[in-house]
Formats: C-alpha cells, sequence, structure tokens
C-alpha cells in the first residue's frame, strides 16, 4: 500500500511484459566473397534499389567471381515469411551464401 | 543491413523484436530516401570495405546463439519516491510523455479497474512492435498517469483493440518517418457520459476526456507497445497530435446519421473510428452556400490519400438543407478534388501532371464537429480507398460498458470545470 500521507507513493510499472519469442542466430559468414552469391533485398522504399545497385557494382570490381541475386519486397512492415511470397523468399534464401538489405532510410 | 545513421538503433530494435537480435547493421550517410545518385553513390562507396567485412567477419558466440530475451518482468511495486520522484523516475526510464504522470499507486490503479468489468489479468490485445500484453492492469496504470478517469476505461480498451486491427496499419503508422499521430472519433452516448467535447474547441486542450484518452493512448503505444520516439517511432518532425487528438461527434447538432451508424453499428451502441493523418488543416468557404462550403473542403487538403473532415454543424445543416448526403458530398469531393505534381517533379511512379486526390469515397470521413462559427478543417494521411495499395482503412470499434456503467458515470460525471466570470 502507498503511503501517501507521508508523501510517498509506491507505483506499478507501467512497462508491458511480452511472451519470449524464439530468438535466431544469425546465417554464418563467408571467408571470402569470391565465388560466392550475395543476395540483395530491397524494400519498397525508393532509395533501396540504387543504393543495393552501388553494393552490387562496387562488390563486383572486387570479387568478379561472385554472382548476385536480387529478392523485391514491396510489403511494407511486414516479414516477408508473412506474405504471398513466403514460398519464394524462402527459396531464394537458400539460394544465396550470404545477404545485405538496405531499407532505403 | 546498410541503414542510414539515424535508423541504426531502429534496426535493431526492428531485428530483435522479431527474434534476430544479432543482425549486423551498418550505419551509412545516404540522405534517406534519396533520389539523387550522387549523394548514393558517395554514401555507399564510403562503406563498402565495411559491407565486406560484415559479410566476412565470424560469428561471435551472441550471434550465433543469442541470449534470452528481456521479457519485462518486473517486481511489482517499481519504485517509490515523493511526487517529484516518481515523476523524475519515469521520465528518465522512458515511460513519460514529457509532462508529469499521476502517480500510479496500487489505490489509484484499483480506482480505475471499476471502470471495466474484464479482470486486471485479461489480456485485451498485445500492441506492435513489441508485442506487449496490453493487460487490463497495464492499460489502468497507464491510463492513471495519464489522468484518466475510470470512465475512459472502456474507451481505452476499444481503442486499444482498434488500433491493433491490422487494417489501421498501425504496424506502420505508428513508427513511420510520417510522424503519424493517432486521431480518435467517439460516437453514441458516452460522450455525454463522458463529457467529450464535440463542440466548441473540442480539439483544444482543456476537456479531461479529449485530453486524458488521446494521451494515455499515447502512454500504452509507448509503454506497452514499446514504441519509443526516435528508438522504433521514427517520426522526422513529430506531431503534437501524438499528446492527444481525441473528438467526439457532434451528433445533437449534425443533420446526418452519426459517423459509426453509417459505418454498420447501431444508432444505439457507443463506438471509437481511428486513423493516422499526420496533418491538420482549417479554412473558411469563399461562399458559405452549398459549392462553397465543398470547395472550401476540397480546398483545404493537400495531396490527397485520406481524409477525416471535420464539418461544423452548421455547414452540415445548410448542406442537408439544400439536399446534400453525406455520401453525396464525399463523391462530389472525389470527383472535383484534383492536385498537380508540378512542372519536372513526376510522382515516384513516373505520374506526372493533374490527378485525383481520391480514389473514392472510402478514403475519407466526415465527421460533424465544432462550434459556431464558419472554419471547416480536416486532417489527412496516407493510403487509404479501394486503389491503396497500402491497404490501411478507417476501423471502428464498438465500446462495451461494464454492468456498474450508470454509477461509475454519476460518480464521475460532475468532473468538469466551472469557469468564473470576469
Amino acid at each position: 500500500m502507498s503511503n501517501v500521507a507521508n508523501g510517498q507513493y509506491e507505483v506499478l510499472s507501467p512497462w508491458a511484459v511480452v511472451d519470449p519469442i524464439t530468438l535466431r542466430g544469425s546465417a554464418p559468414r563467408v571467408d571470402d566473397l569470391n565465388g560466392k552469391t550475395i543476395g540483395l533485398f530491397k524494400n519498397f522504399k525508393r532509395a533501396a534499389r540504387p543504393v543495393l545497385e552501388v553494393v552490387e557494382r562496387e562488390l563486383q570490381k572486387k570479387y568478379p567471381t561472385a554472382k548476385f541475386s536480387w529478392f523485391e519486397s514491396n510489403a511494407a512492415n511486414v516479414l516477408e515469411t508473412e506474405t504471398e511470397n513466403k514460398e519464394k523468399f524462402e527459396e531464394w534464401a537458400k539460394s544465396i551464401d550470404v545477404a545485405v538489405t538496405a531499407v532505403g532510410d | 543491413m546498410l541503414a542510414n545513421y539515424g535508423f541504426v538503433t531502429d534496426s535493431y530494435s526492428a531485428a530483435s523484436g522479431k527474434g534476430m537480435p544479432g543482425i549486423r547493421s551498418i550505419s551509412e550517410k545516404v540522405p534517406c530516401e534519396s533520389t539523387v545518385a550522387a549523394d548514393i553513390e558517395a554514401g555507399v562507396t564510403e562503406v563498402i570495405d565495411e559491407i565486406i567485412e560484415t559479410l566476412t567477419r565470424p560469428l561471435t558466440d551472441q550471434e550465433k546463439s543469442p541470449p534470452p530475451m528481456d521479457t519485462g518482468e518486473t517486481s511489482r511495486i517499481i519504485f517509490k519516491g515523493n511526487l517529484g520522484e516518481v515523476n523524475r523516475f519515469f521520465y528518465q526510464r522512458g515511460w513519460a510523455d514529457g509532462l508529469p504522470v499521476v502517480p500510479p499507486t496500487e489505490e489509484a490503479v484499483a480506482e480505475m479497474l471499476t471502470g471495466t468489468d474484464f479482470p486486471p489479468d485479461h489480456v485485451v490485445t498485445k500492441i506492435i512492435p513489441r508485442m506487449g500484453k496490453a493487460t487490463v492492469e497495464k492499460i489502468a496504470i497507464n491510463a492513471v498517469m495519464a489522468g484518466a478517469l475510470p470512465t475512459y476505461m472502456p474507451v481505452l480498451i476499444a481503442a486499444a483493440q482498434a488500433i491493433m486491427d491490422p487494417k489501421t496499419r498501425f504496424d506502420t503508422f505508428e513508427v513511420s518517418t510520417g510522424s503519424w499521430a493517432p486521431f480518435y472519433i467517439l460516437n453514441g452516448s458516452i460522450r455525454k457520459a463522458i463529457n467529450i467535447n464535440c463542440s466548441s474547441g473540442a480539439l483544444s486542450p482543456g476537456d479531461i476526456a479529449n485530453a486524458a484518452i488521446g494521451r494515455a493512448m499515447g502512454l500504452i503505444v509507448k509503454n506497452i507497445g514499446g514504441a519509443r520516439k526516435a528508438v522504433e517511432d521514427m517520426g522526422v518532425l513529430g506531431n503534437p497530435g501524438k499528446y492527444t487528438l481525441v473528438i467526439g461527434e457532434n451528433e445533437e447538432e449534425s443533420p446526418w446519421e452519426p459517423l459509426h451508424v453509417s459505418r454498420g453499428y447501431r444508432k444505439e451502441d457507443n463506438a471509437v473510428t481511428v486513423f493516422f493523418p499526420n496533418s491538420f488543416s482549417q479554412t473558411i468557404p469563399m461562399q458559405t452556400d452549398d459549392k462553397g462550403i465543398i470547395q472550401a473542403m476540397i480546398n483545404n487538403v493537400r495531396g490527397g490519400g485520406m481524409a477525416g473532415f471535420l464539418l461544423i454543424p452548421a455547414h452540415a445543416r445548410y448542406l442537408a438543407n439544400e439536399g446534400w448526403t453525406r455520401k453525396q458530398v464525399m463523391e462530389y469531393i472525389v470527383e472535383n478534388a484534383v492536385t498537380t505534381t508540378g512542372p519536372g517533379v513526376p510522382l515516384p511512379s513516373g505520374e506526372e501532371g493533374v490527378r485525383k486526390m481520391f480514389s473514392d469515397t472510402g478514403s475519407m470521413i466526415i465527421v460533424v464537429a465544432g462550434g459556431p462559427g464558419v472554419f471547416t478543417g480536416v486532417l489527412t494521411s496516407a493510403g487509404g480507398g479501394a486503389m491503396s495499395g497500402f491497404g490501411n482503412d478507417f476501423v471502428t470499434r464498438k465500446i462495451e460498458l461494464p454492468a456498474n456503467w450508470d454509477k461509475l458515470v454519476a460518480k464521475y460525471k460532475n468532473v468538469v470545470p466551472t469557469y468564473a466570470k470576469y
């Protein structure tokens, strides 16, 4: 009980509790990008594509045998695995060695 | 991930919230949403070595196997102190909104809980992005902090459910750079029962209900949903409407059926309607006949998309007397509201020149509200309507009242200001 008479307030926390979610580790890195398939994940923001185009060009210069694979997402603030493109995305993710995403912001 | 330097913290929060706290985010200086090739070139080439290093540096143990997340569990009593100390504690924890808060003591929260029949541990919804559990008690705690009365609890519960309806696209609007603020419109007898201002100065400070309901929802979004300014909520300029943006429809002075009835509810229902505008504009008609009033509504919109028009009762009555229904006014606006992109500045889609501002009547609502005068208002948002690829819409939710409603109203209804004459 609070003791407001003495000017002291015992207060409850407004911060919510969350259900624990399963955390996932990141995908393993590669030793060298040469010969690897680099995924470029573009979201719906308009700067995402030109940003990743520069990434592709610069990495290609440094790693001539690297290959690039694009995935275009047009969903705003939704996991791709929660869209109708789930299977397509999962196939793409399996097909690449590493991935770079630019969110356009 | 490549993120503008201002969005790196946000990228970690977003990834963590989706179960991947170990992402690697690279801070770059490309201006946000840039269309200038030279700026993009410079910003990306500057970090290309960091991109390579990020893709090739072995994972740490924590990146491979993240430690368990903090679920927010704390002791029930989080702090003890005097009024100033409690306020500093809440503010420094990032749980306040810049204004003083009412200490949420056991007694104050218990009183707030008299405003609902739900048990304190009932989970009303989970609020994004953190998916915090909006228990009735957590809603009550934040309501106490905002200065709310127990009679607002039914509204807060319905409003929490409404914003979490996927059709609002709250997932985007609450954290967007566009600084969108939830605008709550109340209909039904509850407006009078809790003294929601629907008339003169309804959107100005001075009425507890209009002020505290919006403020409580802001704290709920922050403390239950976990959307904090410049951490997850990336509004560029911010929006004073995030303090509160609550109005009641002036049903008593409206010539038309109430908004919630036009949206499928019964007249005797209580309801809250919400959408997320980021601007509020007011203007006066050049002519006060029907075409002049509607043209002022059109002229008051910039850009189009989604609009909540605030039509004063005098204008609504004039239009109705001239034979206009609410639907006909909306159809006229859809047909006649146009804007132009300006020379040499096409839309990102390439579209250029004159275009319609609204796709259909589903992209707008007309709320009869406000007092005597001539000004007309509009709050505008993005997306909306059948043509919107964004999929957002206005959402209306019924407000359920507790069994003790009449006694509760009797207890708090006289909490109104009485202004001295001078």
